[in-house]
């Protein structure tokens, strides 16, 4: 019965959100487009730093990646939009494989670390490329169709949590939690850590660089600053922790939550949505640091004390 | 003799450090080997290279009639199951989630469907004891209960070979007669197993035979009664001979 | 080849500068584990307070140091005493994420009070400078070199030989030990903090001489702070001089011969590289 009461919800929700663009004002959808987008971008992040527990900085690497390399196909290669987007993702997808293989091997700080770096050397290089238009930019061919743009990122973000919902039941998905809750003993069981590692990197890539890909053909004009911006992967990762890592749809309400409320506080001035997001960052990994899933669930037992908790498990 | 496990001329060393040196020995499939000697002796040091965390600076590990070169989790592939002294549970899954990780992956790939690898881990969870337990979070189980879950773990592999790294220790006497009661039940499944031991009470309640090592070489290897009285062995324990 | 020597002596000079600015950073990580991602805004605050000293009350940025050097250790000690050591014992991704939610703050909390401009600090003799074997060495920038291998200097012997100094380090090594010899943890770590975050702040100050501030130089200042410590390795201050130096000689050399707008691709491009091939760093062990 439960069961069927969820399903409902969700099947509503989802409804609502596809009829969105015929019922709702023009900046709501734009809105939409964008929530959309970094929600996927949250769950993305689950997969390599909630179920694989390698906490990446680098998302918006991937991100960029996609961006660019859909932008190159669709100016450079005249190719469809949705070619463009694959591609794209296969750019970013072999870089995964390429550079994941050696950076995954690190651990805790050093990967967070490397990440971080990958996250500033690879706009460096690609300001400095030709064919990706320098620092200046590129301009993709337009096409001024909101509503198309917010299903496109509609039908990204169902199609990422439906593969975190099956990876989370598979084989494939349990190797990945054994590895982030002990790596050595993942291995003494026979689980090939290094092909899971990067195959989640790889998958969190994917989803990130589809993702860039629609917004560069949405905004049209795009520029390294722009696609590669560190600030993503802020926002990205707060919006997984937030919601829960390691849930199937902890990372959507985190997104949505945390995007909502900072749109509504940013109406005035610019800086507030950032400095929301820095603060809400630190109240919640202080206060709920196991996210919403878990508040969600230990809230009722607990009451106020559940924030106690959290603090005194965690101090000096 | 059908040896499932063979050392040859085994050696290792850490920069300037001999941990072991000119070991060799045979585990005959289906008996118990006991491994024992002083603190240091290179007893884990040697399970970690039939384990496949270590490789050895020189001689072979032979399993099955091969030679072992592969890295650790395709040893677990091949059905070679450990346990660790500082037990390493999957900390925030359940315990039923633990043993589920090892029989989706254990020896010649273990099983692909979850739900079957569920059902398996709840029989192993009952034969070790564990089945009050399926629910709770492996990291807030206590001690022996710890333990437990390793073995578990390891028997959810179907291993052919379970190395076994002092898994009594800080365990009590009841405590200590449930574990080798569950041993004995995984050798009379066909199980070989080497196992790393202090407790003389269990040394002698399980042991086929005893390899002794010091210093990282072998001293004695043999019948228990004949090993633990040779003065060798004595010795090297300074007169400690019971638990 | 006078060039190249021009060329060397600025990376040299450059790398003083960015010894100093990784000491910081080093100190946290080492004694705390704590990787400080607000570091570089640390970084960029004492530049904005030097700044202003020397705009509104005419005061040189050397004798400023003290003064940028208090205000930034007291903001450093209460941030670590109310905030951080609420999670110290978390998994350190948490830590991660709160320091990055400072940056966050303090970044944004700048551009909204300071304004994005461009600001320079231009003391009378900035554009002094003088001639050796060669190269012409401006004064500011070896002003810099020499005050930041002095506080870099100064660490040290603090941490060998002051009783403060060996408090900290005896915490670092054992903490439940350092506790029963009546050490107060939490103010020792709060007080390591504030120590880390005054170095960034002094490494600020000297900044605004060499280089155009704005508020959002923290981010890149903090990967640079990264590149040095991993390259240098955690073993002592001398390892962040190394460091330092050698990123600085490495980004002069990659502006002359592929162009300034590759320097960072060649500083981080050499993070990867070094985390990925030898994570102990170049000369010795990490934390």
């Amino acid at each position: 019965m439960k069961l069927l009461i969820r399903w409902s919800v969700l099947a509503a929700a989802l409804a609502l959100l596809i009829v969105l663009p015929w019922v709702a004002p023009a900046t709501l959808v734009q809105f939409g487009i964008s929530t959309l987008m970094l929600a996927t971008l949250a769950q993305s992040w689950s997969i390599i730093g909630g179920y694989t527990g390698y906490a990446s900085f680098g998302g918006s690497v991937f991100y960029g990646l996609g961006s660019y390399g859909t932008a190159i196909a669709m100016i450079e290669y005249h190719l469809p939009f949705g070619v463009g987007l694959i591609l794209g993702a296969l750019v970013a997808v072999i870089f995964a494989v390429l550079v994941g293989l050696p950076v995954l091997r690190l651990r805790g700080h050093y990967f967070a670390i490397a990440t971080l770096a990958l996250a500033q050397v690879v706009p460096a290089i690609v300001s400095n490329l030709e064919i990706a238009g320098r620092n200046i930019g590129l301009i993709l061919p337009l096409l001024k169709n909101d509503a198309l743009f917010y299903e496109a990122a509609l039908g990204l973000l169902v199609a990422t949590t439906i593969s975190i919902w099956y990876i989370s039941r598979s084989r494939f998905g349990f190797g990945l939690m054994a590895i982030r809750e002990n790596e050595d003993a993942a291995a003494a069981m026979g689980i090939n850590t290094t092909l899971y590692k990067t195959l989640a990197f790889a998958i969190a890539g994917f989803f990130s660089a589809m993702s860039g890909g629609i917004h560069a053909y949405w905004i049209t004009f795009i520029e390294p600053g722009g696609e590669f911006d560190i600030g993503l992967n802020v926002k990205m990762i707060i919006m997984a922790v937030f919601g829960g890592p390691g849930s199937v749809l902890g990372p959507i309400a985190g997104a949505f939550l945390l995007s909502g409320i900072s749109e509504i506080l940013s109406f005035k001035i610019s800086n507030v949505a950032s400095l929301f997001f820095g603060f809400v960052i630190v109240i919640a990994v202080v206060l709920m640091p196991h996210g919403l899933a878990d508040l969600w669930h230990r809230y009722k037992k607990l009451g106020l004390r559940y924030f106690s908790e959290n603090i005194r498990e965690n101090r000096v | 003799m059908d040896l499932i496990l063979e050392a040859r001329n085994l050696g290792k060393r850490f920069q300037g450090l001999v941990a072991l040196k000119h070991v060799s020995f045979g585990l005959v499939r289906g008996e118990i080997l006991g491994l024992v000697g002083p603190n240091g002796a290179g007893k884990t040091t040697l399970i970690n290279l039939v384990s496949g965390t270590l490789t050895p600076t020189n001689g072979d590990i032979i399993f099955e009639g091969k030679v072992l070169q592969q890295p650790t989790f395709r040893r677990a592939r091949l059905g070679i199951a450990r346990t660790f002294q500082i037990t390493k549970p999957f900390s925030g899954l359940t315990v039923l989630e633990n043993v589920a990780v090892a029989a989706l992956f254990g020896s010649e790939g273990g099983k692909r469907n979850l739900r079957q690898a569920k059902q398996a881990a709840q029989q192993w969870l009952e034969f070790v004891g564990l089945d009050q337990r399926l629910s709770m979070r492996a990291d807030s189980l206590g001690g022996p209960d710890r333990k437990r879950l390793e073995l578990a773990k390891a028997l959810a592999m179907k291993p052919k070979l379970l190395l076994l790294d002092e898994v009594m220790a800080g365990l009590n006497q009841v405590e200590i007669d449930a574990v080798i009661t569950v041993i004995k039940k995984m050798r009379d499944q066909g199980i070989s197993i080497l196992i790393v031991e202090h407790v003389m009470k269990a040394i002698r309640a399980l042991c086929d035979r005893l390899l002794v090592l010091h210093h990282g070489q072998t001293i004695a290897l043999g019948d228990p009664s004949q090993v633990l009285n040779d003065p060798a062995v004595v010795e090297a324990y300074l007169g400690r001979k019971h638990a | 080849m006078v060039l190249l020597w021009q060329v060397l002596a600025n990376g040299i000079l450059l790398g003083g500068l960015y010894a100093l600015m990784a000491l910081g950073l080093a100190l946290v990580w080492g004694v705390l584990n704590i990787v400080n991602l607000a570091h570089g805004a640390f970084i960029m605050l004492g530049a904005y307070v030097c700044y202003y000293l020397f705009a509104l009350v005419h005061v040189d940025p050397f004798l400023a140091l003290p003064a940028v050097m208090v205000v930034l250790f007291v903001l450093g000690y209460t941030l670590q005493r109310h905030v951080l050591n609420l999670i110290i014992r978390a998994p350190m991704f948490n830590t991660l994420l709160v320091t990055f939610g400072f940056e966050v703050v303090l970044t944004n909390l700048a551009q909204m009070i300071f304004s994005a401009d461009f600001r320079t600090v231009n003391p009378g003799y900035a554009g002094a400078n003088f001639n050796l074997l060669g190269a012409t060495i401006p004064l500011a920038r070896i002003l810099a070199f020499t005050t930041g291998l002095s506080l870099t200097a100064g660490l040290w012997f603090f941490l060998l030989k002051a009783r403060l100094g060996r408090a900290i380090r005896a915490t670092a090594q054992n903490l439940i030990a350092a506790r029963l010899y009546g050490v107060e943890t939490r103010t020792i770590y709060a007080i390591t903090f504030g120590l880390g975050a005054a170095l960034a702040g002094a490494a600020g100050d000297l900044y605004g001489l060499v280089s155009q501030i704005n508020p959002y130089i923290g981010g890149s200042l903090t990967a640079k702070s990264f590149a040095i410590c991993i390259i240098g390795g955690l073993q002592n201050p001398l390892g962040v001089v190394v460091g330092g130096i050698f990123l600085g000689i490495v980004e002069s050399l990659t502006a002359l011969y592929l162009g300034p707008t590759y320097t960072d691709v060649a500083s981080f491009g050499i993070l990867v590289l070094v985390l990925v091939l030898r994570p102990t760093g170049l000369l010795g062990r990490t934390a």
